[in-house]
């Protein structure tokens, strides 16, 4: 028998599997959802929270992976509001609308409401969804104000850690709305900033030849 | 359910491991087929030794068809599948800054480590190059961080620019390997070169 040429006998085999591929519906069953003891781990374990800090450094540095969600009500949203946040109320949080914002892998999602509470559930549902990527922005708006509005001077004693972070905390809610005040400590500025905790969850595989 | 690393079902460490014995077959793949001769890798941008071209994109179809049938068969999530994130400017000017080095040295960084380890002096010469750019790249950062983040797209497919099925634009894809294949070997003997 006349030996076929590899090249005859790639194409007969990729192609026919492409074929296939491009005639199958794509499977676009989640087929990881959570269950509840793993959800339950997940909470126990608190990974959704991401501190205010944090956040105030990505809104500051204009990061454009940060995705603000605010899960309260349009009237109070249209009140005050973080920037860039968009406004998905949490009784709506399931509707199709929104799933392009809640279901993806590009951006960082981070759910606040005025505590943690419904921010929260939002994030407990999406993530029984199936859905990455989301965070919960700890302690809600109420402790937003505290920390990087209006953030308290730590004692004279404090180690320079803390010092650095309320001038970071003062200076970085100065420039998103909070009260200009004058400079008072008297501690060298440290440059320690808090980390920004890389996206969780995300196999970063990086390749090339 | 894959990927194995992102669902926690191997740790970090096993991966590593992992990624070791698959770098070493990566490795061995590369030398047997050539690759660590900066003459056939040059031969790609004259047109006399297509190899490279056929070599990459039978590999990229390959893989492709494996997860996309994967998914279908639902071992794997390809929503979990890690997509560099796409920062148009630094892409395209790093892009041919490394063509120009391909071109100019013969070798991509993966081949250069393969013609070291079988002890060719230019491999060896160009992961010293490497090393410099590295260095100027990290040292003079500051000037080129904010171009460095220019034009940030997310992770983009281009199956969903194209408004394409995943399956459809693999298809496309197959046949337009194919087409370069046959143009590539229609290349080799319009350009021959006895020796190289």
């Amino acid at each position: 028998m006349e030996k076929i040429n590899p090249r005859i006998l790639l194409a007969l085999v990729i192609v026919p599997l492409g074929l296939i591929i491009a005639m199958v519906p794509e499977n676009t069953t989640k087929p990881y959802k959570l269950t509840t003891e793993q959800l339950l781990q997940e909470v126990a374990s608190g990974s959704q929270f991401v501190s205010p800090d944090e956040i105030a450094k990505m809104i500051v540095e204009q990061n454009p992976s940060l995705q603000l969600i605010d899960v309260r009500s349009p009237d109070e949203f249209d009140n005050y509001s973080l920037p860039g946040a968009v406004n998905i109320p949490l009784p709506e949080i399931l509707s199709d609308e929104w799933r392009n914002i809640l279901d993806q892998n590009i951006k960082i999602n981070v759910f606040y409401s005025t505590g943690s509470v419904n921010a929260n559930e939002a994030w407990m549902l999406t993530r029984q969804q199936g859905y990455h990527n989301n965070y919960v922005l700890q302690g809600g708006l109420n402790y937003w104000v505290e920390a990087i509005i209006n953030p308290e001077p730590p004692s004279d004693l404090s180690p320079n850690e803390e010092f650095a972070r309320y001038d970071f905390r003062r200076a970085a809610g100065q420039s998103l709305g909070g009260e200009t005040i004058e400079r008072t400590t008297e501690a060298p500025p440290a440059p320690a900033l808090p980390a920004i905790r890389p996206r969780e969850r995300t196999a970063v595989v990086q390749g090339g030849c | 359910m894959g990927p194995l690393i992102v669902y926690d079902i191997i740790s970090q460490n096993t991966n590593l491991l992992l990624a070791f014995f698959i770098g070493i077959g990566f490795g061995f793949v590369l030398e047997q087929s050539g690759f660590s001769s900066s003459r056939k890798l040059a031969g790609m941008f004259y047109g006399y030794d297509t190899t490279v071209l056929k070599v990459f994109f039978t590999a990229a179809i390959t893989a492709m068809l494996g997860m996309l049938f994967f998914s279908l068969f639902g071992w794997m999530d390809l929503d979990m599948v890690y997509v560099n994130p796409t920062y148009l400017t630094s892409a395209i000017i790093g892009g041919i800054i490394m063509g120009a080095g391909f071109i100019l040295g013969g070798f991509c960084p993966g081949t250069s480590f393969c013609a070291a380890a079988i002890g060719k002096i230019d491999g060896m010469v160009f992961i010293g190059g490497l090393f410099i750019g590295i260095l100027i790249f990290t040292e003079g950062y500051p000037l080129w961080e904010s171009l460095y983040y220019a034009e940030f797209m997310g992770s983009p497919r281009i199956n969903e620019i194209l408004g394409l099925s995943q399956g459809v634009f693999g298809l496309f894809l197959i046949f337009a390997a194919f087409a370069m294949f046959w143009i590539g070997e229609w290349a080799e003997k319009k350009f021959p070169r006895e020796i190289y």
